[in-house]
């Protein structure tokens, strides 16, 4: 019986294989009823739909070699010079020392022009801090020839915006105007420097305005950085608060605005910067005419800085708030100044260890390993790599906001990645944050407003507008090797300042920070 | 080598690989399942990532039977002779969907990134 069976076995084996189709569907029919048998894959809407799937995923096998002409996983260098070719910027220095810089663009209608100078919260003393601020509030408040709201009023009479910002070492006010009222909107921007009146009933209005300001605040991510400067440069003028102190604020007078306008809007430390539908004669003789005023005091901003030199602290401050959601800390080391060779390799650094945020399109699959951490793990509502630069001095760190309960492992996260860039650094990744920072430099200025900044910002801290052609060459002469000497340099032992502020109960002490700034191993 | 492994298991050329399958073929026919339904969603992350991407219909059809074949178990029964007539039980729903998530996976880690998943035993 068995025997029958092993045999019977055997030679049904042996017979061509006709119960095995394309689909090798049909199970063995069993030898009885040959009336009911396994329905055809065409039966049921489940097998359909496997059905058709199975052809799609076929077709995945050989892709269309035209999706496949640009798309790899391997950064490689491209050289970039047919782009490269931008209209040169036109700088002349007038004989007060005030530079007018223009770059026109023949395709624009509209235009930026403004002064950005050398001036801000680090020039001020402990006793006048906040002015630069406050004098950026009560600048467009009327001037002789125009009362108040004037300036403000003409300007929107042409359709143009006004704006102005103070910023630690640098101040600006532009206008974005039509290219045939960029004449007038110099006018309107000379007299408001030089012919500003301060009244008094302005002044206590702004002063109530700034402290309601100030009372408002405390958990935005600039109030994170607001701090992190203070503690990391604690004693020395770059610790300064930018809006400056409630009891200063209350006894800023007209005096003290005067006094900051002569000291510190002198003309060499000053830009006036033009960018769109410009004409560089046109503006040069308009500046001739119109900044006559300011004082030519040729102190400039270095001697400035040498006098008071801004020195870093090791430190940490933070501000347990459970009653707020996010946590958001930052950790930064001490960088250098912005006309050091090394601030370049910073900058692709940053691009290194990258950015994310829950809306960023890259998601889990973005290049730098610190976001894939991250991401991939959800333990950050978002986080930032930053690294400013100053006159003598600078910060390179990360900037996180998360949950409560996962600051332990980001931490872990972010340590791990800015360490490892003293030990291991791979070739791609440095071409990838490469033509990330390249990519991202480019598409920043793609407007005349943020073309004036770039002019204005650089011509302050360079002395000259970099051409686009250097800067990349400069980029590209960073490599790995350049990225770990550079890390070693700022990061690999170093100490480090930490600001957080929210619940930040489980954010790990300092001594834990400080430990992971190196490895025990190779 | 994978060649000869492939003719030894491959049921049209070897009579111990047929006798397998239909073993395999008599035993999942009695409680009305697929071959692959047996994969485990549990025991393998990449199988929980292939199921995902199935479309719904083909997923609940794996969970309807699943769900038959946890009832004939509890009751001590099999499925009746006519229904299990009809099973198919070789007929493949996740087979290509699994290589192409296998393939993925394998392509990130030969690009050095960290995987999207990884599996922690509690």
């Amino acid at each position: 019986m068995a025997i029958r069976h092993l045999l019977s076995l055997a030679r049904r084996s042996h017979k061509p294989s006709s119960s095995f189709t394309l689909v090798r569907s049909s199970s063995s029919r069993s030898n009885a009823e040959e009336f009911i048998k396994p329905p055809p894959p065409t039966a049921t809407i489940y097998d359909r739909i496997a059905h058709s799937l199975k052809s799609k995923l076929q077709k995945l096998e050989n892709p269309d070699i035209r999706f496949l002409k640009y798309g790899s996983p391997h950064p490689t260098q491209t050289p970039h010079t047919h782009i490269l070719s931008r209209p040169e910027t036109k700088i002349t220095t007038l004989p007060n020392g005030l530079r007018v810089a223009t770059e026109s663009a023949s395709n624009s209608r509209t235009a930026t022009v403004g002064v950005w100078m050398d001036a801000g919260s680090r020039f001020e003393s402990d006793e006048t801090n906040g002015t630069a601020h406050f004098l950026e509030r009560m600048i467009f408040k009327g001037t002789e020839k125009r009362r108040a709201k004037g300036p403000e009023e003409e300007i929107e009479n042409m359709g143009g915006h006004l704006n102005a910002y103070t910023w630690r070492e640098e101040t600006a006010y532009y206008a974005k105007v039509m290219g045939k009222d960029v004449l007038k909107a110099v006018d309107i921007l000379a007299d408001v420097l030089q012919n500003s009146k301060f009244e008094e009933r302005c002044i206590s209005r702004e002063r109530g305005v700034i402290l309601r300001e100030l009372q408002a605040g405390g958990h935005t991510e600039e109030d994170v950085f607001d701090h992190l400067h203070s503690t990391a440069f604690q004693y020395s003028p770059l610790g300064r608060n930018i809006h400056g102190t409630c009891d200063n604020i209350k006894t800023i007078s007209n005096e003290h605005l005067h006094h900051y306008i002569q000291t510190h809007y002198t003309t060499p430390r000053m830009v006036l910067a033009a960018s769109g539908a410009v004409k560089h004669e046109e503006i040069v003789e308009q500046a001739k005419k119109l900044f006559t005023k300011l004082s030519s005091d040729s102190t400039t901003a270095t001697q400035l800085v040498a006098k008071e030199p801004a020195s870093f602290t090791g430190s940490e401050v933070r501000i347990i708030n459970d009653y707020v959601p996010l946590a958001k800390f930052a950790v930064a080391f001490e960088a250098t100044s912005s006309t050091d060779p090394d601030s370049i390799a910073l900058m692709v650094m940053r691009e290194m260890l990258g950015s994310w945020n829950k809306n960023t399109g890259g998601g889990k699959h973005m290049g730098s390993k610190l976001v894939q951490r991250v991401s991939i793990n959800g333990i950050a509502e978002s986080m930032k790599a930053f690294s400013t630069n100053y006159k003598d001095t600078g910060l390179f760190g990360v900037y996180a906001v998360a949950k409560p309960d996962c600051l332990g492992d980001l931490s872990f996260a972010i340590m791990s990645e800015m360490t490892k860039l003293a030990y291991r650094v791979s070739e791609d990744d440095v071409i990838r944050a490469r033509n990330q920072l390249k990519s991202s430099l480019m598409l920043h200025t793609d407007g005349t407003t943020p073309i004036a900044e770039d002019i204005g910002h650089q011509l302050l801290t360079y002395g000259r507008r970099i051409p686009f052609a250097e800067l990349f060459t400069r980029i590209d002469a960073v490599d790995a090797s350049t990225i770990k000497r550079v890390a070693n340099r700022f990061l690999y032992d170093r100490d480090l300042a930490i600001s957080a502020i929210g619940p930040i109960q489980d954010l790990p002490d300092y001594n834990w920070f400080r430990r992971r700034t190196y490895w025990n191993r190779y | 080598m994978s060649s000869f492994l492939q003719s030894f298991l491959d049921p049209k050329k070897s009579w111990l690989a047929a006798m397998h399958m239909k073993t395999l073929t008599k035993r999942l026919r009695k409680y009305g399942l697929r071959y692959d339904d047996l994969y485990d969603p549990y025991y393998d992350l990449d199988i929980k990532e292939a199921l995902n991407r199935l479309p719904r219909e083909i997923v609940d059809a794996r969970n309807q039977r699943l769900k038959r074949a946890i009832d004939l178990s509890m009751k001590h029964e099999y499925l009746p002779e006519n229904l299990q007539q009809m099973q198919t039980p070789f007929r493949s729903y996740l087979q290509d969907m699994l290589a192409l998530v296998k393939k993925e996976n394998a392509e990130r880690e030969a690009l050095g990134a960290l995987p999207l998943y990884q599996r922690t035993i509690p």
